[in-house]
């Protein structure tokens, strides 16, 4: 078996991940429960590369995520930073203290009300006549949600949630790389998290890579960046994979300063040194993109958008966990480990480590009777500053489907998906074939578990088909109507992503590094030297010069 | 006025306003750590809003789980935090002095001084303390074989700030054991030699030095021993689990056998490296019933755990890095990089290593070693609030007992140097300073007074009556301090508590700079928030 840890690290981060680990909670209880659906009970899906058996004190077995996550103090809500399954017996006993003789002077924060979706995961027996009706929960979630432990309904271990503490600052003011630099290093920070991220790591036998999470619109991307560091330095042969997701939200301010391009380039240099795949997600606005052409996303909360990034990282991260042995069976076909997939998409030919991911979801039936609606025209790209229909011979793909439909509400087979694909591939205009292009295939589909938000327009039936009339008047549709979906995903290498690598470039020479720049006060007063800069400069350029060979010719005769 | 222009929210503070608002704010921060000061100070619990519990005496880790919004306490909370990082003690102390200066300032302000002659003066008295300081000190010699009674006296006197009084004589022996096992001579002392681990289990007077190693995880296979004596220890940092290397990287299989070919070479080279290991541990254990004991660095997978068991050894995995240089130092031998590098001498030596089940933690002892160089505090309590508490106080006696070596000198403690402090600055200094200024060496020689008046307070005792006793004691020419049972002056050094002379030379040094730097703020601005709304 090989494991998978996983970290995020930053508010949008835990965000998308707290979808991703109820998706997987959801897929246990199905698998558990006699009374669903069979796709769900033999999905073939090892859950055990996410998650690690364990006892409490008590001798009480446990499961949860092998998760190291990272945020703000005061960012967990309602939810204690130990988790909710170790806690000792008494909670009266545990508070006196035994150490002290001396007074206790209590200070207490006031407390922060469980909403509706929480309180009824706490209570043990639903009291009579006071039941808490689904309804409500998913209407409450719609209408507020502040953290992420909001609408989780997961356990975790207590060492996985990790809080900055100490930083004395608001969450919107810690919005850039100079704010972060010191943040790990400082005060044994760095040590505790490094700490607790060993804990995971011992107890994986064959460990196949680390997924990595990061909030990469703030000084998260400092915490990050010197994270990775230092697992690098730790776990040299440990693949990260690394997504920097970002919401609507955190580029909704209407014109980028200089201070935000740079942030963009520092970040971006920084983390990608220290990692063998980085995948950018986060598009500055999801409603106005396919994205949003059977979904109602809108733009202000996180609680919606994350929900789109977390659909995807779960359909992207599929193969990693189907089994092997039975890997080309009737449930999963092409099982692919961390390693294999950063082989695929960065070794052949060219060293391009950035990677754009797409999503189709829900992902449209095979036999689509219109043209428009053949899979590959619905894939949406979630990472920013793409080119469209770009031509690029040397373009490597590895796509994931996960529990397509035939026609309606009919589950394909494996076989068909693939032979479908083929065929899209086939019809596919001769100029956007990649060169080479790896799929794998699960039939059981995405989950919609009870706090996924309302965000399915009324052309999403039950099964995540698609369908001809609007069923309701109802404009959006949650976890109610809609009980679980096809999704597919593409991890492209190809020369599209140039914009977004050819940006940070030009920031950075332009903003940080030419005599008299308009950015050259912010870079010092974040600690950056100029050498520091060129040196970041040449990276990126390299990173440029891969997948755009003039690149090189064009910067000499200058 | 340009800064509206510039930005329409922005908020403008005049002088006097953020004046007031940063004396308040300084204020504010000292009244809320002003209850935990010394031996009779209160333990603080703090209740999160997800009720989630805290429990601390100690100023440091209180301030870290407070959210501070005002900018002034922030920057104050910041010094006092630096404090600790720097010196390893007096946050709580750096915040109230701070906050004393700032409440000494607002008087004189109010009759209508300056804050830059106020700050002079401040300049002038703070130069002042700090050459009293040296000569009030009393000189420790460390020599070869430091002198174990002085460093107990300071330790505990730091210990019994932050634990009952059993406890703390308790934790005192093993706090300066400690120190004195991993010094070297002619070596600056590093406390990260001195691991500490918890375990959840037992009782806080079950709290012990270990002379050796204890690590927080255990072997990773079924058959191999829990207990073994007369170990020979292998500390390495040398991967012994199959992964593609760098070399195969770029290259694709084209066929499934010669996957199969690569997959068997590399498990090849594992297998290999595992042989060299067992070579090793059949010469060294050969005709002898020795143990053998492998702490690695990197993985260890599942088939090399089997070929080491199958052998008898005893193979932990993904060891910390720091313990790797901490085993060396406690068991000998050195740390191996490469199986090409094994010899018998690079092997490290324990009498007795043993595993530890707690649910589903384990703990490894690696005890019974020759002469060690690094050791372990192993705190034990019924639940994480007494491990917290410990925690918080094994630190910081560590680092008194760091700094006494260090610093050869101890100053006298339970308030009898800012007493001296206080009354050498006004009965001599003072006159010596022409004009105005003299009223500042006057607030900053009355602000020292604050910690035996929060001593004196903390205790519940009347602070004018402890204060009056204090100072005409001093002005016989008697150095006392605060005997906090009965509010009577009493001698410090026959009541044996001393403080640290790097921390007090610190907090000296640090405050006056913050409270000039606040004092001297003319103009407050914000951009977009309201900032008189209370924090």
């Amino acid at each position: 078996m090989r494991e998978i840890v996983t970290i995020q690290v930053g508010e949008f981060a835990n965000f998308v991940g707290s979808h991703f680990w109820n998706f997987q909670d959801e897929l246990l209880g199905l698998a558990s429960d006699p009374e669903s659906d069979p796709i769900f009970r033999n999905h073939n899906l090892n859950m055990d590369v996410l998650y690690r058996s364990g006892e409490t004190l008590q001798g009480v077995a446990t499961y949860t995520p092998r998760l190291v996550s990272v945020n703000l103090k005061g960012s967990l809500g309602t939810m204690s930073s130990r988790g909710t399954l170790y806690n000792e017996g008494s909670s009266s006993r545990s508070d006196s203290s035994t150490t002290w003789f001396g007074d206790v002077d209590t200070q207490r924060s006031e407390p922060r009300k469980r909403n509706l979706f929480l309180q009824s995961l706490y209570e043990e027996e639903p009291k009579e006549g006071k039941e808490i009706e689904d309804k409500d929960i998913v209407g409450c979630l719609d209408e507020g949600v502040d953290c992420w432990t909001d609408f989780s309904k997961s356990h975790y271990h207590p060492q996985s949630l990790y809080e900055l503490n100490g930083l004395w600052m608001d969450p919107q003011d810690f919005n850039n790389y100079g704010i972060g630099k010191d943040v790990f290093s400082e005060a044994s920070r760095g040590e505790e998290i490094c700490d607790r991220l060993r804990f995971f790591v011992e107890e994986c036998d064959h460990i196949q890579g680390i997924k990595f999470l990061v909030d990469d619109s703030g000084g998260f991307s400092a915490v990050a960046a010197d994270f990775l560091e230092s697992m690098a330095d730790e776990y040299t042969n440990v693949p990260v994979l690394l997504y920097s997701v970002r919401s609507p939200m955190s580029q909704m301010t209407p014109k980028k300063t200089v201070s935000h391009k740079l942030h963009d380039a520092i970040s971006f240099s920084r983390l990608s040194s220290f990692c063998k795949l980085f995948t950018p997600i986060g598009l500055p606005s999801l409603t106005g993109s396919k994205a949003s052409k059977f979904l109602n996303l809108g733009d202000e909360k996180p609680y919606r958008s994350s929900a789109v990034y977390a659909a995807t990282l779960h359909a992207s991260t599929i193969p990693f966990r189907m089994r092997p042995s039975s890997s080309d069976s009737s449930e999963v076909s092409s099982s692919m480990d961390v390693n294999t997939l950063v082989q695929l998409l960065t070794g052949r030919g060219r060293q391009n480590i950035v990677a754009i991911l797409e999503s189709a979801m829900p992902a449209p039936p095979l036999a689509g009777k219109q043209l428009e609606n053949t899979l590959l025209t619905n894939l949406q790209a979630l990472t920013p500053e793409v080119t469209e229909d770009i031509e690029d011979n040397q373009a490597v793909e590895s796509m994931c489907i996960l529990g397509a439909l035939r026609s309606e509400d009919k589950e394909a087979s494996v076989s068909e998906v693939k032979n479908a694909v083929d065929a899209s591939y086939e019809q596919a205009i001769t100029k956007t074939k990649p060169l080479f292009c790896s799929l794998s295939v699960s039939r059981c589909p995405l989950p919609v578990p009870l706090p996924f938000p309302s965000i399915f327009g009324n052309l999403v039936g039950r099964k995540g088909e698609i369908l001809s009339s609007p069923v309701s008047d109802a404009l959006y549709r949650g976890s109610l109507d809609v009980h679980s979906i096809p999704i597919a995903a593409r991890w492209r290498s190809s020369s599209a992503i140039l914009p977004f690598l050819e940006n940070r470039m030009g920031n950075l020479e332009k903003l940080g590094i030419q005599w008299g720049a308009m950015g050259s006060d912010v870079v010092r007063t974040w600690g950056f030297g100029r050498e520091e800069l060129q040196e970041m400069r040449e990276s990126l350029s390299k990173m440029v010069s891969e997948l755009n060979p003039q690149f090189f010719e064009s910067s000499d005769s200058d | 006025m340009s800064v509206r222009v510039l930005n329409p929210n922005a908020e403008v503070l005049n002088k006097s306003a953020a004046l007031h608002m940063t004396i308040n704010a300084a204020k504010g921060l000292q009244d809320v750590l002003k209850s935990n000061l010394g031996p009779k100070g209160t333990i603080k619990m703090l209740v999160g809003g997800s009720g989630d519990i805290k429990l601390t005496k100690d100023g440091n880790t209180l301030l870290k789980e407070m959210q501070i919004q005002n900018p002034t306490a922030i920057m104050i909370a910041r010094t006092a935090v630096a404090q600790d990082d720097i010196s390893g003690d007096g946050t709580t102390s750096t915040v109230i002095f701070i906050g004393e200066l700032m409440k000494q300032s607002d008087r004189c302000i109010d009759e209508g001084m300056h804050p830059r002659v106020l700050v002079d003066g401040f300049e002038i008295a703070k130069r002042a303390t700090l050459q009293f300081l040296d000569t009030f000190k009393t000189p420790v010699v460390m020599g070869d074989e430091p002198d174990k009674e002085i460093l107990k006296m300071v330790a505990r006197t730091t210990l019994r700030t932050k634990l009952y009084e059993g406890l703390a004589d308790q934790l005192t022996d093993i706090v300066v054991n400690s120190v004195l096992c991993i010094r070297k001579p002619e070596e600056p002392i590093d406390l990260f030699m001195v691991e500490i681990m918890h375990m959840r289990h037992k009782f806080d007077v079950d709290t012990r030095l270990v002379e050796g190693l204890v690590l927080d995880h255990g072997s990773r296979h079924p058959d191999m021993k829990r207990r073994a004596e007369n170990c020979h220890i292998l500390t390495c940092n040398v991967s012994l689990e199959y992964e593609k290397s760098e070399i195969n990287a770029g290259f694709f299989y084209s066929n499934a056998e010669q996957r199969e070919a690569m997959v068997t070479a590399e498990r090849r080279s594992v297998d290999e490296r595992v042989q060299k290991i067992i070579e090793l541990k059949n010469k060294v254990c050969a005709g002898n019933d020795n143990s053998f004991v492998i702490i690695n660095q990197k993985g260890i997978d599942p088939p090399s755990l089997d070929l080491l068991a199958r052998e008898g050894i005893i193979a932990l995995r993904r060891a910390k890095r720091r313990n790797m240089e901490r085993l060396v130092l406690a068991c000998g031998g050195e740390a191996v990089n490469s199986v090409d590098d094994l010899t018998p001498d690079s092997l490290g030596w324990a009498g007795l290593v043993y595993e530890h089940v707690l649910g589903e933690e384990k703990y490894t002892f690696v005890e019974q070693v020759k002469n060690p160089h690094s050791c372990t505090i192993l705190i034990k309590g019924p639940n994480d609030h007494t491990i917290a508490q410990i925690k918080d106080a094994v630190r910081d006696g560590l680092r008194s007992v760091k700094n006494t070596i260090e610093d050869e000198c101890v100053v006298l403690g339970a308030g009898a140097f800012e007493v001296a402090a206080r009354q050498h600055l006004i009965n001599k200094v003072k006159k010596t300073v022409q004009g105005r200024a003299q009223l500042g060496v006057e607030a900053f020689a009355n602000a020292l007074l604050v910690v035996p008046k929060t001593l004196a307070e903390n205790a519940g005792l009347d602070t004018q009556d402890v204060i009056i006793s204090l100072t005409s004691e001093h002005d016989k020419g008697n150095i006392v301090g605060l005997n906090l049972q009965d509010g009577e002056p009493i001698d410090p050094l026959l009541a044996g508590i001393f403080d640290n002379y790097s921390v007090k030379r610190q907090l000296i040094n640090s405050g006056p700079v913050i409270a000039s730097q606040l004092l001297l703020v003319d103009e407050v601005i914000r951009a977009g928030r309201n900032m008189r709304k209370p924090t």
